[in-house]
């Protein structure tokens, strides 16, 4: 579970300063699939640092499996996303020189797993977004939608507990995004991994069970399909 | 993050760049190549000046003196013991026959030979010239070049001769002259005003000499008798005169099986001057590292503009990966194991540098040693440079440190870097 308790994210100092997360309260259960849904500039990715431990807000908690990220030392928080995160960029950020199967193997090199059972999680993680037979290719002769399926076998192969994927397929045709989404999806499904999807865009969001609508650092409503409660606030 | 998994990353990362990699090498790589050189220089020339010393002297033997005043400048205190003054202020003490008992009493000693300090008149034999003639005492462990002949087990009544003598003396050849008799003319030196008393000494010719390559005394003319023999000269010599008896020095053996050092302490407790092989060496040793050390310096300069080269490579290469950087961070790598990826890469960079600096050192050094032997007409075998194993590890292994220094500004640089700040984008 996923407990996000009177954030508040300030940017700049004194005349500058700017608040891009306003005192933001939700909570998200363990397999949920969540889009953070809003416009450009709305607080959208400020608040997806927070959440994974990327970035540290000036207030507020955030709870994960009973544990405030927000008091753990920057190792303790290496360590949690290295264990427990898996991300997804709008631009890949895929490693062009490096080989398909050493771009996945980054984050079991990252979390210290042993070399013995690394060949076949990078194996599994690339046959299920379709890409075992790249795996010698150097990644940047991969294609835009084989690139994001790229980083989806990189988010995945150490079999994280939530996903956050910042705008996925913003960069992506609709044939090659929908691809994208299918293969998010699954994961969430067949994995009971936590899904957040930060996005502007309504259709997508409309295939989670959840949608957070933020505007201007401020939740403007949630709706949770699940429960239908769709409660304003 | 496993420390191999940083390496190989390191390495990768290192060939995507392969030109700047060895460009920023290179450089580094003139610092390896000099003090490699340099060390080689100086592990060749002290070993022949090993060379040359051994060949001159043995290693158990010591040369003694008494210990002598350090301070020169004023009035010197009178001591009684034997000296010899000069203008009353320079006093040489001298050993006594006396002190030549108390030094073979010592433990370790197995001989002593005082310096007979005695004056030959000339050399011949019958129908032969006159010539001018210096005694020195055979020392069996010194390796002199015998051309005729041998000082193996040298009588009392027998002597060596240098070729020169031969030639001069009248002999066809060297193998001609052994076991001819020839005559030293000694004068006693007590008899102040001449005509003096003087002596014929005959001797038995046992063995010729050529000069040894590795000799000091390499022109001399030599002229070898035992210590016996020298002593029976010098007692007709100088019996009767103020300093018989005295000695300016004495050579002392030390056992087989006894470190020349433990004799040499016991002699300076005694308080005697005495001298090793070794001492005399570590004074040709202390030239040879003075301008070894120059060497160095050259090469430490070239070092030290390649750490600036290596501190701008890895500047650039922080700021091109900022992404990347950015990304292993996001996925959790450790700040320490971020620093440790540069500090590897500039690791990796001093290894090539000096790896490629050593190795051409080696193959440049090893193939003019035989060019540089016959220009300052060394002795065949002499290399004047010695690589040695350790010596090119110690400079690899020293070029990595100093280039994991250089890279530590640019690794901590990117190990402080936001993962936000570098993933975005717009
Ligand atoms: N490092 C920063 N310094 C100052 N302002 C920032 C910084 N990062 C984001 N912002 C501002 O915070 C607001 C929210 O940004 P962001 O979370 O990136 O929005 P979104 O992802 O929804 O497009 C924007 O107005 C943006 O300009
Ligand atoms: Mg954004």
């Amino acid at each position: 579970m996923i407990e996000i308790k009177h954030i508040s994210k300030t940017y700049g100092k004194k005349e500058s300063a700017f608040e891009a997360l306003k005192d933001v309260t939700f909570t998200i259960p363990d397999g949920a699939s969540v889009a953070i849904l809003g416009k450009s500039g709305s607080g959208k990715s400020t608040l997806m640092h927070a959440m994974s431990g990327l970035d540290r807000p000036q207030t507020g908690e955030v709870v994960i499996d009973g544990q405030n990220i927000l008091t753990l030392k920057d190792k303790q928080v290496d360590r949690f996303r290295a264990e427990k995160i898996g991300f997804i960029f709008q631009s890949f950020f895929v490693q062009g020189n490096e080989t398909v199967s050493d771009n996945v193997s980054l984050p079991l090199e990252i979390a210290n797993v042993a070399f013995s059972s690394r060949r076949k999680r990078v194996e599994a993680a690339l046959d299920s977004v379709d890409l075992l037979e790249k795996k010698n290719n150097r990644a940047k002769d991969l294609s835009g939608g084989q690139k994001q399926r790229l980083a989806i076998a990189r988010a995945i192969v150490n079999n994280p507990s939530i996903i956050f994927a910042d705008e996925p397929t913003g960069n992506l045709d609709s044939v090659t995004g929908a691809k994208v989404e299918d293969l998010l999806f699954s994961y969430n499904k067949n994995k009971g991994a936590t899904l957040i999807i930060v996005t502007h865009d309504a259709d997508l969001g409309a295939k989670c069970d959840i949608i957070i609508h933020i505007k201007d650092g401020k939740i403007e409503s949630i709706d949770n399909k699940k429960t239908r409660d769709g409660a304003k606030r | 993050m496993k420390f191999v998994d940083i390496t190989k990353r390191a390495g990768r990362s290192l060939r995507e760049s392969k030109a700047r990699t060895i460009l920023t090498s290179l450089a580094i790589g003139v610092g390896a190549f000099t003090i490699t050189l340099s060390l080689a220089a100086g592990a060749g020339g002290r070993q022949y000046a090993a060379d040359i010393v051994s060949a001159n002297t043995n290693k158990q033997e010591l040369q003694v003196s008494q210990k002598q005043e350090s301070a020169l400048s004023g009035p010197q205190e009178y001591s009684d013991s034997p000296s010899v003054t000069f203008g009353g202020r320079f006093s040489v003490k001298q050993l006594s026959s006396a002190d030549i008992d108390k030094i073979a009493a010592v433990s370790g000693v197995k001989s002593v030979s005082p310096a007979y300090n005695l004056s030959v008149k000339y050399i011949t034999r019958v129908g032969a010239k006159k010539y001018n003639a210096s005694v020195s005492q055979y020392n069996n462990a010194m390796s002199y070049n015998f051309i005729a002949g041998n000082g193996k087990n040298l009588a009392d009544d027998e002597i060596v001769l240098s070729k020169d003598y031969i030639t001069a003396l009248g002999f066809k050849s060297p193998q001609e002259a052994i076991g001819q008799t020839v005559d030293l003319v000694v004068a006693r030196a007590a008899d102040i005003v001449p005509p003096q008393d003087q002596k014929t000494f005959s001797y038995k010719i046992a063995g010729v000499i050529d000069q040894n390559e590795l000799s000091f005394a390499s022109n001399q003319t030599v002229i070898l008798v035992t210590p016996a023999a020298a002593k029976t000269m010098y007692d007709y010599n100088q019996t009767g005169t103020t300093t018989y008896g005295n000695y300016l020095a004495a050579v002392v053996i030390a056992k087989d099986g006894v470190d020349v050092n433990t004799v040499k302490d016991q002699l300076n407790k005694l308080g005697y001057d005495a001298q090793t092989a070794q001492d005399l060496m570590s004074t040709i040793f202390q030239f040879i590292n003075v301008l070894q050390g120059i060497l160095i310096g050259f090469g430490a300069l070239a070092v030290l503009t390649s750490v600036f080269g290596i501190i701008n490579t890895q500047y650039i290469s922080v700021l091109e990966r900022t992404q990347q950087i950015g990304l292993m961070k996001a996925l959790g790598m450790r700040r320490r194991d971020v620093g440790r990826l540069f500090k590897l890469e500039a690791a990796w960079i001093g290894f090539l540098g000096g790896a490629i600096g050593a190795g051409l050192a080696m193959v440049v050094g090893l193939a003019a040693n035989p060019w540089i032997s016959n220009v300052l007409s060394l002795p065949k075998g002499t290399d004047l440079l010695i690589f040695q194993p350790l010596s090119v590890t110690v400079v690899i292994v020293g070029l990595i440190l100093v280039s994991v220094g250089a890279g530590i500004l640019p690794a901590r640089k990117a190990a402080k870097l936001d993962p936000i700040e570098a993933l975005r984008t717009e």
